[in-house]
């Protein structure tokens, strides 16, 4: 028992086996990712505090936010561009991170290794190719995880800093595609599915430079699908006014709009083209699906939900077919 | 422990789904422990499929191949094996390179060994993987693979990339050290001068299929190299004939007394392959010896008697 405390205190802190060799194989890529970290969460910090604050002053002290058109406005003063550059920067490295995340995974993590016949090595050593894949993710899953917790928890409070005097203005929205994911558990989830679809391809290809188009081209797809799903992911609400009072107001994400018909069924805006509006009398109500700013959570909630299922499932496929390929334990 | 390193029973891989795709068909053979076995062939033979199969890397198409005694991947820690490309990463010195070994070997890893080995091609520790010839990168694999400390050491073709020196004197040190431990060696090659005194075992393979396989001894004993006449060889197994004139020179596996009239010689390994080699119809020989498997190599005493236990199946599988 002494002496296997000696042990562990002497090698404490300091990773083994597996974990060593990836670290050394990859640091490159840890260093990259610590950088992009450092970069946006230097960004939302800087947003959150200083910048936020100057831009604010300047907004206000130009006569911005009187609501009438004053001369002395001027939007493109320094400290407000400035502060754009520094939100955009922030939110764009925490949307194109699932991007970089598969292209990386499916190249280099996976693809160059088969490809230069590397992983052999590895499954020759006392490693099995299912523990070498599992560590192949679980690893490069906690890094990630820990840099984009970190960045979904700064821009969420860089988010919170200012949303009452920006977004009250319609300046941004909680539900523009970067803001809704940067502010939640999306965030992780979708950097997940980034490494799972990178990991899948690398295993199909076997190639470094195909995993890299291919990754690249299945994840944008599989994002883009989801932000056309997102506002079905979640009941919305319904507002309506009759069509002499013209339309609703738009609150939060639109869903869908349009007009009812007397008999009760739902028909796209008849004012959309000019020569229908004529038969706007056939209308008697235009309606709006929205989700308010209070179905921020079960958005994210149920988004996070779908993709971390997806990512279970690309991840299963991926344990199959290296089983199915190398023979496993059978 | 068993005394069985390799045993394939009607192993057979196919890649793709062309019904012409098969790199190994019905595989069967079985090679004891402590032994040096060549796996010689010509290119597409299946050289590489076989050792890929034994190192736990490929899954068969049919039939099945155990190792130690037990399946490729239960007996991955007991192993070692080098691939014909001799993969390294090549963002690593040679010095984290053998450190890997260690961290990936932790039941098992002699960091002496693995050191002694790069030591003597005069590397140094500090350089990349990637600034070293195909030599001095087969030398850090050979190393990897040695300080694994192997039961069984599969080798795909590794010599290829050595000058003559380095060869010499890289295939004395895995004798030794397989001498040593006892360890069971394969290694492929189609360049049969490089096995020739190093090897006991011989499996041959052509057109994915077994075409001999034995101990190296019982498998010289079984073939004649005869010169003659034109004439009749009948009842013999003929492998392989030529004329020149109204002269005969063949291969043949003597079925009783070889008549009167015909110079013979026992062939080399190579004039053994090389006649093989040439002649693809020819019957596939398989020798087994049981009372082989408890003795240990180096002796000649444990081949010689390999004829009379031996088994033989002939034209089992053309």
């Amino acid at each position: 028992m002494t002496a296997l405390t000696t042990t562990a205190s002497r090698t404490r802190g300091v990773p083994r086996g597996l974990t060593w060799t990836l670290l050394r194989l990859h640091s490159a890529a840890v260093w990259f990712w610590a950088l992009l970290v450092a970069v946006a969460a230097g960004a939302l910090l800087w947003a959150a505090v200083p910048g936020g604050d100057a831009a604010w002053t300047a907004y206000t002290s130009g006569g911005c936010d009187n609501g009438v058109v004053d001369e002395g406005c001027n939007l493109n003063a320094p400290a407000i561009e400035l502060y754009d550059t520094a939100l955009y920067l922030g939110s764009a490295i925490i949307n194109i991170a699932p991007l970089l995340v598969a292209v990386w995974a499916g190249a280099a993590l996976i693809g160059r290794e088969l490809e230069n016949g590397t992983a052999k090595l590895a499954w020759t050593q006392s490693v099995t190719p299912a523990r070498w894949l599992a560590a192949k993710l679980a690893l490069p899953a906690a890094v990630l995880s820990a840099g984009t917790l970190l960045l979904v928890q700064l821009h969420r409070m860089m988010w919170e800093a200012h949303t009452d005097q920006w977004g009250t203005r319609g300046v941004w929205q909680w539900h523009e595609s970067s803001i809704f994911i940067a502010n939640g558990p999306a965030a992780l989830a979708h950097v997940l599915l980034g490494l799972a679809v990178g990991v899948l391809v690398g295993l199909l290809t076997r190639r470094s430079l195909s995993s890299l188009g291919y990754g690249f081209f299945a994840l944008g797809g599989l994002l883009y699908a989801l932000e056309l799903a997102r506002p079905y992911l979640w009941p919305a609400r319904t507002a309506t006014t009759p069509a002499t009072e013209g339309h609703p107001a738009y609150i939060g994400m639109t869903v869908d709009e349009g007009g009812i018909t007397p008999t009760g069924d739902r028909v796209p805006n008849p004012c959309l083209t000019s020569e229908n509006c004529v038969l706007g009398r056939d209308v008697v109500t235009h309606y709006r699906d929205y989700h308010p700013a209070s179905h921020f959570w079960p958005l994210q909630l149920v988004e996070t939900g779908v993709v971390l299922a997806v990512t279970a499932l690309l991840v299963l496929t991926s344990f199959h077919l290296l089983r199915r390929r190398t023979g496993g334990t059978s | 422990m068993t005394d069985t390193a390799i045993e394939a029973a009607a192993l057979g891989k196919r890649f793709g789904w062309r019904q012409k795709g098969w790199a190994l068909r019905d595989c069967t053979l079985r090679l004891p422990v402590g032994r040096v076995c060549a796996v010689v062939g010509p290119n597409g033979a299946g050289k590489s499929t076989l050792l890929a199969h034994a190192a736990g890397l490929l899954a068969p198409t049919e039939g099945g191949i155990s190792v130690l005694g037990t399946t490729p991947s239960a007996a991955r820690e007991r192993m070692a094996y080098v691939a014909q490309d001799k993969p390294l990463y090549p963002q690593l010195t040679v010095a984290e390179t053998l450190r890997m070994g260690a961290e990936l070997n932790p039941r098992r890893w002699d960091a002496a060994v693995a050191e002694r080995i790069v030591e003597e091609g005069g590397l140094d520790f500090g350089s990349k993987i990637r600034s070293l010839s195909g030599g001095q990168r087969t030398r850090v694999a050979l190393a990897l693979a040695l300080g694994k400390r192997p039961e069984l050491l599969l080798l795909d073709e590794p010599m290829a990339d050595l000058d003559p020196l380095a060869r010499h004197q890289l295939m004395g040190t895995l004798l030794a050290d397989s001498a040593e431990h006892g360890t069971t060696v394969v290694m492929s090659s189609h360049v049969v001068a490089e096995l020739e005194g190093s090897c006991d075992h011989l499996f041959l393979l052509g057109g994915g299929r077994v075409r001999l396989a034995g101990p190296l001894d019982a498998l010289i004993a079984a073939h004649t190299l005869v010169t003659g006449p034109t004439g009749d060889l009948a009842p013999h197994t003929v492998v392989e004939s030529r004329t020149t004139g109204r002269q005969i020179t063949a291969l043949i596996r003597p079925e009783g007394r070889i008549a009167a009239g015909w110079q013979t010689a026992e062939p080399s390994l190579e004039e053994l392959v090389l006649a093989h080699l040439r002649a693809p119809g020819a019957p596939a020989l398989t020798l087994t010896d049981e009372g082989d498997a408890d003795n240990s190599r180096g002796g000649n005493g444990g081949d010689d008697d390999g004829e009379t236990n031996g088994t033989r199946t002939h034209g089992a599988s053309v």
